[in-house]
């Protein structure tokens, strides 16, 4: 029985001694399954605490955007600068206004070219019209006191003015053959010529109405820019003054100069 | 519609039809002109029918009726020398309740094919004249729209016509001469193909290239 005891005392040591064992097997494995796995744990950490900074990081490119919007508006504060200092050197006002008269000071006459009488427009232009045999104008006021012209020349072409009292404010060229009323049957003074020879003339006849200035004598004026454009009767018939030629890029000459009235090309004039 | 000017262009030596009409093709793309689809004009030819022939013996008149893509809802019916009419396309049924009238001879019908080219305000169609299954020549057809007087732009389109056509650049049409300053229709343009192809009819067949 004592060998009993002193085993059951041996066994109690045996079994505690087994027991550590285990526990000491097991932290290790946990130790050794940790040293594996650690390297993992610690990336997800970080890639979680870069995730919890980006969601409260602001997306907007808002600091860049400002910062070329700053530049631009700096370079166009710039450029403008430079524009008008330029157009400055010619005046472009074609009225009798005069700029800069102080709000105390009033104008003691109103420009009257700009507030004349219909019928004095009427007649203006009624006289032009018997000038020249080619040329027949029609004088309409659809929209208000502004008249609108329609100038046929020849068989050649036909041109909507739009004028402001006595001056000329657009005009539209388009062939002799196109469509110059809308289908309401008004006069259509907005879409442009089907053909390529008609929208350059509009520009030219645009830069025309830009060059003949006379603010204190509109009707010299509007007479000048009918002889001007009466000189197109021949547009397809004149061959350039400078090249000889008649077709250049698919166009005939269609610029006529200011003075002279020659035709040239519009890449063969000076 | 601008004036127009119908010209035959002669046929390239030792080349086919195609060939020649390739060659143009290519002059006008390298000129700058755009492909705008295709064309067709065609004409059949009809003989006023001998029962209505009077006992002196009148000679009978050709009637040609013609149509143009351009114009794809009329039908243009004239005379060699006389009137042209321009009619709406149910005049092509009309003439087959005329049969007693007016006989169509079917193998003369001739018809030009082709592809239209735009370059700035021209507009040029270059065709193969075909009668039944053989190649006959080649039209060249060159259109300036914005201007409707013939007699003011012909040395315009004169330039134009030897910038691509080089030496075979034909002479005023005849319907120019006629209306000095009436408005350009397509009725001209209408006579001008039939003169066309009636000298292509009574031109001998282009010899297939490689037989002499």
């Amino acid at each position: 029985m004592a060998d009993a005891l002193s085993i059951g005392v041996n066994l109690e040591a045996f079994s505690q001694a087994i027991n550590a064992i285990q526990a000491l097997r097991s932290s290790v494995s946990r130790v050794f399954d940790c040293l594996k796995d650690g390297m993992r744990n610690k990336e997800t950490l970080e890639g979680r605490e870069k995730a919890f900074i980006a969601h409260f990081q602001d997306k907007t490119p808002l600091y860049s955007q400002l910062l070329q919007a700053y530049k631009w508006s700096n370079k166009l504060q710039y450029h403008a600068g430079l524009a008008s200092g330029l157009l400055n050197q010619q005046s472009l006002k074609r009225s009798a206004n005069q700029m800069g008269v102080s709000a105390k000071r009033r104008p003691k006459a109103q420009p009257t070219t700009l507030v004349l009488p219909p019928q004095y427009v009427d007649d203006v232009i009624s006289r032009i019209d018997r000038m020249f045999p080619e040329m027949s104008i029609q004088l309409s006021r659809p929209n208000g006191t502004s008249a609108m012209l329609l100038v046929t020349l020849g068989k050649v072409l036909k041109v909507i003015v739009v004028m402001r009292s006595l001056f000329i404010d657009r005009t539209i060229v388009k062939g002799y053959s196109e469509n110059v009323y809308t289908e309401d049957g008004k006069l259509d003074i907005w879409s442009k010529s089907n053909y390529q020879v008609f929208q350059k003339v509009t520009d030219h006849a645009t830069t025309a109405l830009l060059h003949y200035q006379l603010p204190q004598m509109p009707d010299v004026v509007v007479r000048s820019f009918m002889t001007w454009l009466r000189s197109y009767i021949k547009l397809f018939q004149a061959p350039c003054q400078r090249c000889g030629k008649f077709l250049q890029d698919g166009l005939p000459p269609t610029w006529r100069d200011f003075r002279t009235l020659e035709a040239f090309h519009d890449t063969c004039r000076q | 519609m601008g004036v127009t000017c119908v010209s035959q262009m002669p046929v390239a030596e030792g080349k086919s039809v195609q060939q020649t009409v390739e060659l143009l093709t290519r002059k006008l793309e390298m000129l700058g002109a755009e492909k705008q689809g295709t064309f067709c004009v065609d004409c059949e030819t009809y003989h006023t029918a001998a029962s209505t022939l009077g006992s002196q013996g009148q000679t009978g008149k050709l009637m040609y009726v013609m149509h143009n893509s351009e114009h794809p809802l009329s039908c243009f019916a004239l005379f060699e020398n006389g009137p042209c009419l321009i009619a709406d396309t149910n005049f092509d049924v009309l003439m087959v309740k005329l049969k007693g009238f007016f006989q169509n001879a079917k193998a003369s019908k001739i018809e030009t094919r082709g592809t239209r080219y735009q370059y700035c305000d021209f507009l040029v169609k270059v065709g193969t004249v075909t009668m039944g299954p053989s190649a006959r020549g080649i039209s060249v057809e060159v259109e300036y729209g914005p201007c409707v007087v013939a007699s003011d732009c012909w040395s315009l389109l004169l330039e134009f016509l030897q910038s691509f056509l080089g030496g075979h650049t034909p002479g005023a049409p005849a319907v120019f001469g006629n209306r000095h300053d009436t408005v350009y229709g397509p009725a001209d343009t209408m006579v001008q193909y039939m003169e066309l192809f009636n000298k292509i009819r009574k031109q001998q067949q282009v010899p297939v290239a490689g037989i002499r």
